[in-house]
């Protein structure tokens, strides 16, 4: 179990929240290629370490939040409103 | 605007323990009037409290911030129209009665914390959930939005969930309470469907 600090509700069990997955910024879809728009979709860093990455308060306030998580020990610092 | 009359989507109780130290009652009549309004509108600072906070007001309804910019207002069955009148409409809000809607149901007792605390998350103790908090959470995997509202001195709360999970919601927390004698009605029983 991993106890996730929302910045509206306070430490939460992660099963009552949803792991939106790593802050990735979006290009213009516009100017986009092909090749970096299937990037933006699909592909993600994974990283055995500090990965910064967006929440969403499901079961509490229903606001999205970002916080950085290590992948390895589920240590989470810096949680903020998104 | 009449009232339309509540029909519960649960139809038995309330179930007490023996020792009264838990009691499951339906409560899904209550009068629920969901309020949406912005930060320095009128009707934010007529309910005057903050998310996670609840208040008992002079008219006896019970207002619950229940999240951000987003509150309840808990009343005696019948009242939707009178609650909603309360509640100031200038600037970005909305007022909506959501009495049917929703299902209800009040679980009290000295045990009351004790069983709820089998099948939701948070920790339901004194320091986290005093009296008048107001909280959403998973409870038996059905997401509702809680507040603990202690009548007569003892720990008591109202949980409330989309009307179509009413009667499992009671179901499941009426499974909670057995461990405290609570005895469970024929057919409504958590396993064994
Ligand atoms: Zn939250």
């Amino acid at each position: 179990m991993i106890i996730v600090p929302c910045p509206n509700c306070g430490p939460r069990n992660s099963g009552d929240l949803q792991n939106c997955g790593e802050n990735i910024s979006r290009p213009d879809p516009s100017t986009a290629s092909l090749v970096e728009w299937r990037e933006y979709l699909y592909m993600r860093e994974n990283p055995a370490g500090w990965v910064t990455e967006t929440w969403y308060c499901r079961g509490g306030c229903r606001r999205y939040f970002t916080i950085q998580r290590n992948t390895v020990t589920n240590e989470i610092r810096g949680q903020e409103a998104s | 605007m009449s009232e339309i009359t509540f029909k519960s989507p649960v139809d038995v109780g309330p179930l007490t323990s023996p020792d009264g130290s838990v009691t499951v009652a339906d409560a899904a009549s209550t009068t629920k009037v969901q309020v949406r309004a912005g930060a320095g509108t009128a009707a934010a600072a007529a309910l005057d409290v903050s998310y996670g906070s609840s208040r008992r007001r002079a008219d006896d309804a019970l207002v619950c911030g229940t999240r951000p910019d987003e509150w309840t207002i808990y009343g005696t069955p019948g009242q939707a129209a009178a609650i909603s009148a309360t509640v100031p409409t200038d600037g970005f809000v909305t007022v909506i009665d959501i009495t049917h809607g929703r299902a209800m149901l009040r679980i009290s007792g000295s045990n009351a914390s004790a069983s709820l605390n089998k099948i939701c998350n948070l920790d339901l103790g004194e320091e986290l959930t005093p009296n008048g908090a107001v909280f959403s959470a998973s409870v038996g995997n059905v997401g509702c939005d809680l507040v603990r509202d202690d009548q007569n001195g003892q720990t008591s709360f109202l949980i409330a969930c989309e009307r179509s999970f009413g009667k499992f919601l009671f179901i499941a927390v009426a499974d909670a309470c057995t461990e405290f004698g609570v005895q469970i009605p024929a057919g409504w029983e958590l396993h064994g469907h």
